[in-house]
């Protein structure tokens, strides 16, 4: 089989881009508790626990809201397992491994919780000051703790909004935001036309697949590569003056009027209210 | 007459002509089709018409007033004129660029500052007659090119137009999709609205009966006339790149002559 590692690989990306496009739809309608919310209240409930999450600087607190969070995952019958991998992998990069020389009594004094390394002596190396004893300091493992706890809720809530509302209503619902009208429908292009260019992408390597005999050489895949860029940079220009002409067509005159998301049920107010009401109380925590 | 162009020129970049001369009247309530080969200026006469262009020699005028750049700086003409022209795009993909179906039924509506509650009506109104009830919430790149076509076609119907401008409909489309716009393009021009196509689909113009212009390659209008006169017309088609010669089946035999698809043809020799 003629195979291109690289583009094979950059295509396959490309492929999930589009997978998951469809996937996040089919999630998002379900009829989940969270499905089930206005558009408005998740956007808001998401903006204020992001905030509670980045202020709250003890484990207790950060737990409990990782606990309520898995716990509006189950109700909303999304598939745990899938999900939690993703955030748990999430937290483990930017909770964990960047962070971790961190947990060492080499950049920040600490009690020694667990020797690693018996030096002889104590050194001072420019600003640093690398002790006899280096090993893991019980602040070092709380400040991983809670950077962990930090960067999986935060993934975790964004997740938990973004699997059970489609985009188009998150979009709408920046508008509380006063988000202009304009920049919802850029959002709106710049999200369509991932899907149209990969589309694109795809056809185009597959295209150049079906006619290739050999292996191909890694400077010449390169070339390929470069060219199909220009080409659809050229295409992506002549579909924006085609867009501008359509939005010209129907009547666009500078200002775009979109409608909103219509009035919110009693139901939506309670849910509003008791999601506030939890975050008042991790706050207080 | 409802729109008139008289020695129309119009060249990309000041240099590629795309129009030389064009001369043409459509009437109230008419089925016009204009045909010719590829890049032999369809499209972008259609623009024209849609006022997205603007000759660089000749005029155009619609309901008796010119139609140009400093004529659409006018608010109050702009609007007429956007109210009364829709222009359903060749490609779906630029045409629709709102979040989700019912937006894009809403958007004509709203840019012309029809209320809400009015807009949502129409809106409900053309999802119906669209057959695109299903797809109200829906993103629209998650549409097939079918449906594309039904939204894009609904997002200038919602504007309620007089004239309305159809670049190559056929286009991509399956046969079931095809014979669904014969019928809407039929029941739309019962309606009394005015139908302007532009095809080098020979068997739509010839579903649809409508009188035709044909643009030559040389940006020219070749002739205009009834769809049989032009259809028959062999020679005109060959001129005009439309038609080719090849080789097609009888039942076990096969022979080959050129012809349009159209109309039965003659045979003067019944097989080979």
């Amino acid at each position: 089989m003629v195979s291109i590692p690289f583009l094979e690989k950059g295509i396959h990306h490309v492929s999930d881009i589009v997978q998951s496009g469809y996937a996040h739809w089919e999630l998002s309608r379900r009829n989940g508790l969270f499905h089930r919310i206005d558009a408005r209240v998740k956007v808001l409930f998401l903006a204020f626990f992001l905030v509670i999450v980045s202020l709250k600087q003890a484990i207790a607190p950060e737990a409990g809201i990782a606990v309520f969070v898995l716990l509006l995952f189950a109700l909303s019958r999304l598939e745990l397992g899938a999900a939690y991998k993703r955030i748990l992998t999430l937290g483990f990069i930017f909770g964990v491994l960047i962070p971790l020389p961190s947990m060492f009594n080499v950049l920040s004094d600490g009690e020694l919780l667990l020797p690693v390394m018996r030096l002889g002596r104590a050194y001072d190396l420019w600003i640093y000051h690398v002790p006899e004893t280096i090993g893991v300091t019980r602040e070092g493992v709380r400040g991983i703790a809670i950077l962990f706890l930090r960067v999986t809720n935060c993934a975790a809530l964004s997740l938990l909004v973004l699997y059970t509302t489609p985009v188009a209503d998150i979009l709408k619902a920046l508008r509380m935001f006063r988000v202009p009208d304009t920049f919802v429908i850029i959002i709106t292009l710049s999200y369509k036309y991932l899907f149209i260019f990969t589309r694109t992408v795809e056809e185009m390597y597959l295209a150049k697949r079906s006619r290739l005999l050999g292996e191909i050489r890694s400077r010449e895949g390169r070339r390929w590569v470069a060219e199909r860029m220009a080409l659809l940079y050229r295409k992506s220009t002549m579909q924006c003056e085609e867009i501008f002409k359509a939005m010209v067509s129907r009547a666009f005159d500078g200002e775009v009027k979109l409608t909103g998301l219509g009035g919110m049920a009693t139901r939506d107010r309670w849910m509003a209210a008791a999601l506030v009401g939890a975050g008042v109380l991790f706050l207080r925590w | 007459m409802l729109i008139e162009l008289e020695r129309v020129h119009y060249d990309y970049f000041g240099r590629i002509p795309a129009l030389s001369g064009v001369s043409l009247s459509i009437g109230e309530g008419e089925r016009f089709a204009i045909i010719g080969a590829n890049g032999s200026g369809k499209s972008t006469l259609l623009q024209i018409l849609d006022g997205l262009l603007f000759p660089s020699a000749g005029r155009f005028s619609f309901r008796g007033q010119h139609v140009t750049e400093a004529s659409l700086r006018d608010a109050g003409f702009l609007r007429f004129f956007r109210e009364r022209m829709g222009y359903v795009f060749q490609d779906s993909d630029a045409q629709l660029f709102c979040p989700t179906v019912f937006d894009e039924l809403l958007y004509g509506p709203l840019q012309l500052a029809i209320s809400e509650d009015e807009a949502e009506d129409r809106a409900n109104h053309v999802m119906r007659m669209m057959g695109i009830d299903g797809l109200r919430d829906r993103p629209t790149y998650m549409l097939s090119a079918g449906e594309k076509k039904r939204v894009a076609i609904g997002s200038v119907l919602t504007m309620n137009p007089d004239v309305l401008l159809l670049d190559e409909p056929t286009n991509g489309l399956d046969p079931k999709t095809e014979a669904f716009l014969v019928e809407l393009v039929l029941s739309l021009n019962d309606a009394g609205k005015t139908i302007v196509i532009a095809s080098h689909d020979l068997s739509l113009v010839g579903d649809l009966d409508m009188r035709v212009a044909l643009l030559s390659e040389a940006h020219r209008v070749e002739k205009v006339g009834t769809s049989s006169e032009i259809l028959e017309d062999t020679d005109l088609l060959l001129r005009a790149n439309l038609i080719h010669e090849h080789r097609h089946y009888h039942g076990p035999k096969s022979h080959r002559h050129s012809h349009s698809h159209v109309f039965k043809h003659r045979h003067e020799t019944e097989a080979e």
